[in-house]
């Protein structure tokens, strides 16, 4: 499991440990070296162009472009099978590619992020909730440039896009999946009125 | 009333203060920082042998920061082996106390934890880097002033 398996990571004495301190960098038409890029993807859905109206105050996404015939690298045991990764229920966030359809994970394009969203399906997801998340991780990997690049601060990325779930939740903008699988409210129980005006119904 | 350890250091003219005597009956006593490691060597040749426990702990928000060494002498047909408490104070800003790693081996583990909980650097630690948090943990935990970050899961997964 990704969490149990970056929590063993911290203590591994590998030599190539070294080189993994990168820097997240700002994609930019000047620059030479790797561009800074993400890659967001539901397990349901592929991700498309980024056609998606854009809402005032939002920053668009800007997804990293499909790449063919991808193979899974750096996974093997000699690597000692570790990634950085944040993991939650809802958000999941590693520093690699991951084709959205073949799922096969290369570790060695450290300079993106992926975001897998939801992969349980606790909520109901539409396309516009989904943009906004993503544009919201967008925002975030912005603020987040020069920040070294450890599992405490794709942690700190994660967290911050939870909570903002969270909020879309109380604003009513998503709702629980009562198909789902495993059905226990984990971001509160459902409350009556909560996002109402503040008008109960009358009692007859 | 002073312990014994406390009048031969006295004796040998080494700088240390008493700190008194806590509930079993066992003399502290508080080394500075910059004398530890000869005075370390001394009580080793002295007879104390063995490291019972390494423990540190935050004085005083925006105070010192302590670490403990707690020393017996093992030896056989003792009933009650002699014991001694040692209280290394550092200041906050720039926490440095010397390791006594090469003086006595279990204290190896023991102040990583100490340097991963509160960010004591021990000089010439073999190995000095965080056992128990991950390694890219950033801030000191146990500190008083320490703030937890609002990472989701610990705050309200069910």
């Amino acid at each position: 499991m990704a969490a149990a398996s970056s929590a063993y990571a911290g203590f591994s004495m590998r030599p190539w440990r070294s080189s993994r301190s990168q820097k997240l960098r700002k994609s930019s038409a000047l620059s030479v070296s790797a561009q800074q890029a993400e890659v967001e993807q539901t397990e349901t859905k592929l991700e498309t162009e980024s056609t998606t109206t854009k809402q005032p105050g939002m920053t668009t996404p800007r997804p990293a472009e499909k790449q063919v015939n991808v193979q899974s690298k750096n996974m093997g045991k000699e690597y000692g099978g570790q990634w950085l990764s944040s993991t939650t229920r809802h958000v999941r966030i590693f520093a690699a590619y991951i084709d959205p359809e073949t799922c096969e994970f290369d570790q060695t394009q450290m300079d993106k992020l992926t975001l897998i969203l939801d992969p349980t399906d606790e909520f109901v997801w539409t396309d516009e909730t989904c943009t906004k998340v993503y544009s919201y991780f967008q925002e975030l990997v912005d603020h987040y440039e020069g920040a070294p690049l450890t599992e405490y601060t794709l942690r700190l990325i994660g967290s911050d896009i939870e909570h903002y779930i969270r909020k879309l939740l109380f604003q009513g903008e998503i709702k629980y999946n009562m198909d789902a699988r495993v059905l226990n409210f984990s971001m509160g129980k459902p409350r009556v009125g909560f996002s109402y005006d503040g008008q109960l119904p009358d009692a007859y | 009333m002073q312990g014994r350890l406390s009048a031969w250091l006295v004796k040998h003219a080494i700088i240390h203060r008493s700190l008194g005597f806590d509930y079993q009956g066992i003399e502290t006593l508080q080394i500075k920082p910059e004398d530890w490691h000869s005075i370390a060597v001394i009580l080793y040749v002295y007879g104390y042998n063995y490291l019972r426990s390494q423990c540190a702990y935050d004085v005083a928000p925006g105070g010192l920061l302590a670490s403990v060494y707690h020393l017996t002498r093992i030896e056989y047909g003792v009933d009650q082996p002699e014991e001694v408490c040692i209280k290394v104070f550092a200041s906050r800003r720039n926490p440095r106390i010397p390791s006594v790693f090469w003086v006595w081996k279990s204290v190896d583990f023991q102040e990583r934890e100490s340097y991963d909980m509160l960010g004591i650097s021990y000089d010439n630690h073999p190995r000095l880097k965080r056992i128990l948090m991950p390694e890219s943990w950033i801030g000191w935990p146990l500190r008083k002033d320490y703030i937890s970050p609002n990472f989701y899961e610990i705050q309200d997964a069910h």
